[in-house]
Order: structure tokens, then sequence, then C-alpha cells
């Protein structure tokens, strides 16, 4: 058998030496690159780093069966710009690349000059002194032994003679098999990433979807809400009509007796007939009040006097007051400034907020059920209404939730007049609060701006 | 049509001619097409670079270089990649739609791409300050509002082309791939309301190009059953190439619901043969064996050229397949007893 001579050994020790390095250098690249462009790139410049390679490009197959270049470096890459580089058979030869894409086994010209299947590259590879070339195709097994092939190739070129023996193509291809794994690697975690981020934007589709669901079921209940306290009005009203009707009718037929006397006391009919005018523009008053409320029923805002709009609700409410024994007092401050805001939504509010405190003080049996309604303007120069009762008073653990959503201590209660009250105090750009009063009861204070909120 | 693109690319005619082109590829489909007595057409996607990626033609973040897609002939295509966001669709369906609606007397189905097949335009390695679930997030929104417009403006059915899903059990195994698909399709098909997908429809196919398929060797069981977890209300399946047709009807027996109507490929757009009117009858009447009557309906395979460099079948030979598959259904209806 024959020995290698030393200076044979030597460079034999060299070139095992060189693959050792880029070996070394591929494997880091093969565990850090981010993204496939960068992983080719990176192969590629390792590949000519050491100056036994002229260039290195790696290449996929394309629709209309070319190779196109999507990594290279080294010398004269601009060569892969001139040529077009087919992996199907052509007229006057096929790359390399074109051969091992199509054979999936590695394709090598040791000497390009010499070989006739040469490509159109080849003379062009010629020209810029490149005299030999291996194209190993991007084919490797995977861990549960499928053939993965990723229909391109690792192209790489030579200035010197015969480079590519038995060991170089084994070393080439074993590089090439890391390369394509490394791709499968980067490329396989596809379907995880995919998984987690579809599975993130259901949970924010859903969560929209209940967002959506609850702003409804809101919708609906305030509405709900709304008529339920229409219907409070309502019987307020009615009341209040039925007074004057009452009063008509007495005084009609007061009239009426008069006018059936033998001698007619003029005087005591027109006071009657006066009488019966008073109590009609009384009962006129009334529908005029109530048309006025609905109205602007919506989002139409108007300069309010909150001092008159707490007299008229509490005119409204009159009957219900009454009908529970409670007392009124009543600090309402003249010449208040005026606040922008919806006369309806404002009234709902001062409604609920009065409904609530009576229902508190329905039970008190053994002490004055007294309202107490103030309007002020505070120091920031905000319009404040108060209201006040003598009731049962907030338990302090049920504080911080009484204007939460279908929170409610009540048998009857859907718990949604205070947030309600708090929703249109906000949009109104105040804020809505409760406190204990001392030594029963409880205090609410909502506070809206002057002037556009 | 393919040289007055390739005369348009290389700068040799202008847009407007283009523009012509298109429209009197797609009147002459549309009359080609009524001629066969179908009772529901569509527009041939004439002037579509591809039935995947029409939506996005042109667009200025979008480049070469994206997955590989192998055939089974060896022949490859390359999806596009995405390079940067944010992400909005340059020619949505309903322009296409529109058109087509200019010379049609009948009912249109209009094709549209699916959310999952798009998925695949973002790079693995993500794109630097737009995030995939961003991008994800985008694609919804423009494949809603294309599906929402073709709808409004009175789209018969729109199909949305899940051609990918036997793929991807190929590109993963374990199938998580094809369950993340299914879940991402449904994100979007879930923001239409019960009545509006009456109006949806989804198709599957081994993707076929030329004379070859991307996934025709993946079993069709990896699919089916996952499939019918779509809430669309319409499913225009490939049935006439499978191999075992009868257990796949098994299987769709097996797993669709109620409410959930089955086209059957009757027509085996691959094939250059063109089928008998006695061949599609007995398709049906075999499909009739496993699927109830209210719920069975009859398409072809596949589009017939879904890229549109793809020669390997002649107009002529498309339309005497539709004949026949029009004729076959004929025949089947008289025998089943319904109209």
């Amino acid at each position: 058998m024959p020995t290698k001579g030393p200076k044979e050994s030597d460079n034999t020790d060299i070139r095992l030496h060189r693959r050792l390095r880029t070996l070394y250098r591929c494997n880091g690249v093969f565990f850090q690159a981010q993204s496939e462009p960068e992983l080719l790139q990176s192969i590629c410049e390792i590949l000519v780093a050491d100056g036994e390679l002229r260039l290195a490009w790696i290449g996929y197959c394309e629709n209309d069966r070319t190779i196109r270049p999507v990594a290279r470096a080294g010398y004269d890459v601009d060569i892969l710009d001139r040529v077009k580089i087919s992996w199907d058979s052509i007229d006057g030869g096929q790359h390399p690349a074109g051969v091992a894409v199509e054979t999936g086994e590695p394709c090598c010209l040791n000497n390009i000059r010499a070989d006739p299947t040469v490509s159109p590259l080849g003379s062009a590879a010629i020209a810029h002194g490149f005299s030999s070339c291996i194209a190993v195709p991007l084919v490797a097994r995977t861990t549960q032994g499928d053939m993965v092939d990723l229909r391109g190739a690792l192209s790489l070129y030579s200035v010197a003679p015969e480079p590519f023996d038995e060991s170089a193509i084994e070393f080439y291809v074993e590089l090439t098999t890391c390369l394509t794994q490394a791709l499968v690697a980067l490329r396989g975690d596809l379907a995880g990433d995919l998984a987690y981020d579809v599975t993130t934007l259901r949970a924010i589709q859903e969560r929209k979807r209940s967002e959506e669901a609850l702003r409804t079921a809101r919708a609906d209940l305030a509405r709900v809400t709304q008529m339920m306290a229409m219907g409070e009005v309502a019987a307020s009203i009615a009341h209040e009509i039925n007074q004057p009707l009452t009063a008509i009718v007495a005084n009609g037929n007061a009239g009426l007796r008069w006018l059936a006397n033998e001698t007619l006391d003029v005087e005591e009919a027109r006071a009657v007939l006066k009488r019966i005018v008073s109590d009609g523009h009384r009962a006129s008053d009334v529908i005029r009040n109530i048309r006025g409320s609905f109205k602007n029923a919506n989002e139409e805002r108007t300069p309010l006097d909150l001092s008159d709009l707490i007299r008229d609700t509490l005119a409204l409410l009159h009957g219900e007051l009454q009908n529970h024994r409670v007392s009124i007092q009543c600090e309402l401050a003249e010449a208040l400034p005026k606040i922008s805001a919806n006369r309806v939504q404002i009234q709902q509010v001062i409604v609920n907020l009065i409904t609530n405190a009576v229902d508190a003080m329905s039970s008190v049996m053994n002490r004055a059920r007294v309202l107490r309604v103030k309007s002020e303007i505070d120091e920031s120069n905000h319009v404040v209404v108060v209201v006040e009762d003598s009731g049962v008073g907030i338990d302090p653990k049920d504080i911080d939730r009484i204007f939460d959503a279908f929170f409610t201590t009540k048998s009857h209660g859907m718990g949604m007049g205070l947030y309600l009250c708090g929703s249109i105090t906000r949009a109104h750009g105040g804020r809505l609060s409760a406190a204990p009063r001392h030594p029963h009861g409880s205090v609410f204070r909502v506070v809206l701006p002057t002037g556009e909120p | 049509m393919i040289e007055g693109v390739e005369a348009f690319e290389a700068g040799r005619s202008s847009q407007r001619e283009l523009d012509a082109l298109y429209d009197s590829a797609i009147k002459e489909t549309i009359q080609l097409f009524e001629a066969t007595g179908s009772p529901v057409i569509t527009d041939g996607e004439q002037a579509k670079q591809s039935f995947a990626t029409y939506s996005i033609n042109g667009l200025k973040n979008i480049e070469p270089g994206g997955i590989p897609i192998l055939f089974a002939d060896g022949h490859v295509r390359n999806f596009p990649r995405l390079v940067g966001g944010p992400f909005h669709y340059k020619t949505p369906a309903d322009v296409y739609l529109e058109i087509a609606q200019r010379y049609a007397h009948v009912p249109l189905k209009q094709a549209v791409i699916s959310p999952s097949a798009l998925s695949l335009l973002y790079p693995q390695g993500g794109i630097r300050g737009y995030s995939r679930q961003e991008y994800l997030d985008d694609l919804l929104v423009e494949q809603e509002c294309e599906i929402r417009r073709c709808l409004q403006k009175g789209a018969h059915v729109v199909q949305i082309d899940f051609t990918e899903g036997r793929l991807s059990v190929k590109m993963d195994p374990s199938r998580r791939l094809l369950d993340s698909f299914i879940d991402l399709n449904n994100l979007l098909i879930e923001r239409f309301s019960a009545e509006e997908r009456k109006r949806i429809g989804v198709h599957t196919c081994p993707g076929g190009d030329r004379h070859s398929t991307h996934s025709g060797d993946v079993d069709y069981a990896e699919l089916l059953p996952s499939l019918f977890r779509l809430q669309a209300g319409n499913f225009y399946l490939q049935l006439a190439s499978e191999p075992d047709r009868k257990r796949a009807l098994k299987i769709i027996r097996d797993h669709s619901r109620d409410g959930q109507r089955i086209f059957v490929g009757v027509i085996d757009s691959l094939d250059p043969r063109v089928e008998t009117p006695e061949e599609v009858k007995d398709r049906i009447l075999e499909a009739a064996e496993y699927i109830p009557l209210d719920r069975l309906g009859t398409t072809d395979d596949c589009g017939f050229a879904p890229f549109s460099d793809d020669t390997s079948r002649s107009r002529e030979t498309a339309f005497d397949k539709i004949r026949a598959r029009v004729a076959g259904t004929a025949l089947a209806t008289k025998i089943l007893g319904i109209e």
C-alpha cells in the first residue's frame, strides 16, 4: 500500500483543518440563524471565506424550470445574473445544479473545460477562471425517516484543478444535508407558530364578541330601565293630571248647580269658571312637561338649568314621595350656571337617585323619612347635585360595587339603575359618587361640568 | 390570452389593451359557460394570475422566494412572501365579480382564496415591526370585506378555495398545521351570520396544476373529518379523481353535519378524457347512497387551469366536461325523482 509523502500529508492536514473550521462555523449558523435568507447567505459566506472556493451560491427551483439564486458569496457573483440556469435538459448541456436537483445526487465537474455537457454557465465560468464545480441537492432524511427534498442546490466553484475528490464530495454532501435539516427545522415551526397566533386571535375575537354582547345587553337593559322609570313617571303624571281633572269636574258640577239656582250669582259662577280654566292650564302644563321630557330623548344636548330640572322632577315624583311619606328638603341654588346636557338622560339620573332614596327609606319606621335635594356650584365651577336620604345606608363592603352593572341589594332590583347613572354622568364629562351619611342614610353627589362637556 | 399577458409584461401592450383582452375573455367564457346549461357559472377566473395570488399580485410588499410547493410530476410553484406591513389587498375578488356580472344571465359563484393559503405569505423568520399576528389580523379584515362585498353585490355563493388542506398534512404529518388552518379559516367564516354562511362554501382538492397535483398522495381520510369542522354552509369536494370514492363518501357521510350541503366532484378536471353523461350520472347515484338528496349537489373536481400559464387542457375540453356534468346531473335528477 503506497504511503503519502510528507508534502502530500501536509496538504491533507491543511484541507482537513479547513474543513473542520468550516464545519464548526456552519454549525454555529445552523443553530443561530433567525431566518432562511440569513442562514443561506451565512453558509455561502463561510464556504468561500478560507479561499479554497471562489464562488458559492444556493438556488431554488422556479415555476419556469429555472433555478433562482437566493444566496451567493465569493468572487464574480454577478455571473449568476447574466445566465439563465435551468433544471430542465436543454441543448448545450445542463447546469450541475439542475442535474443535482433532478437526480437528487451531487453533480461534480472537476474540469469544466473538458466536460462536453457543460451548461451555458460553463463558458461564463471558464471566462471567470473557474475550472471546477460541484452542485449538491438540498435533500435530507428527517428524524421520522421521511425524505425531504427542498428542490434546490448548493453550488461551489473552484479555480484549483481536481479539488473535489471523494472526501471533499462526502464533506459537502454531509454539510448540505445539515443545511437542509436546519432549513427544515426553521420552516418546521410554522405549525406551532400559526397555532399560537390563531389561538390568540380567536381569544381576541371572542373577547370582542363578548364585549359586543355585553354592550347590547346593557343597551337593552338601559332601555328596559328607562321604560320602568317611565312607568313610574307615568304613574306620577297620571296622579298629577288626575288632580286638576278631578277639580275641573268638581268645579263644573258646582257651576251647573249655580246655574240651576233661580237667582244666578254671577260672581260665584265666574269664580268657578276661573278655577276650571286654571286647573285646565295645570293639566296642560303637566302634559307640556311630559312632551318636553321626551322630545330630546336621544343624544341631543341643550343648555340646562339643573335646579329647574330638579324642581320638575320632584313635581313628577310628588305622588310617589307622598305615598311613601317622604318629606322633602330642597336647597336649590338660584342662577346656577347652565350645563350642556341631554335633559332626558340627566332627568333619568335624578329620578333613579330619588327612587333609590325612597326605596332605601321604605323600611324605616322609627325616624323621619327625609329626602334632601341640593344643587350648588363648587370651587371648580362645577355644578353639583346632592341627593341625601335617611334610609338604611350602604353596607361599607358594597360601596365599591354599587356602580357596577347588575349589582343590587334589592330583592326586586336589576342592578342597572346606579350603573346607568354612572354611565350617563361620565358621558357628560362628570362623576357620580356615594358616601354614608351620618347618622343614617346615604349621600349621592353628581358633579357635572358647566358649558360644553 | 397568455400571449397578451406576456406582451403586457414585456411592455409591448398597454394596461388598457390588457383589460380589453381580459374583458373579452370573460365575456366569451361566460357565454360558453351559460351555453352548457349549468345553473350556476363562474368567470373561469380569466383575469386572475392564479387562484391563490390574484389579490396580492402587484403589491409592493410582496416578493418572490416564499414557500415552494412541489407537485408530483416534479414541477414547483414558489409562493411569494411578504416583506413588510401593513397588509392590504390590491385586487379583491369582487372586482372580478363586477366584470362578470356585466355579461352573466345566470347566478355567479365567486371564488376567493382562503386565509390559510395566504397565511403562508408570512416568512417564518418574521418581519421586523410587523408580527404574524398583526398580519393575520389585517388579512382577516381584508378577506371579510372581500366576501361581504361579493355577497352584497349579488354573488350566488362565495367559494373559499382551500386546496392546501391535504398539502398541510404533507408539510406537517402531525396535522397540527391542518388544525391551525381550519381554525384560522373558521375565524373568517364565523364573522358572518348563519344566514350569510348559507352562501359561503369551501372548495378542496389536492391542488391540481398541469397534469399533476401537489398532495394527491395524501390520504383524503387525513383531511375530511377536520374539513367539516369548517362553519361554511357548502362544500365543493374533489371526488371524481379519488381512487376509492366509496371510502371518501363514507367519511363524508359520517363527518358532515346537517345544514352542510355537499357538492361532489363528478368531473375529473385533470383527466384529458371527457366523461360521458352516463358516467356522471353513475357517480351522482353512487354519492346519493351516502348523502341525503336535499344536501347533495354536483361540481367539477377543480378549476380547469388554476394558474394562468397552465395550458394542459384546452377550453374545448373544459366546456365539453362541464356539458357532461350538466347532462349527467339531469339524468341522475330524473332517476332520483327530484327537480
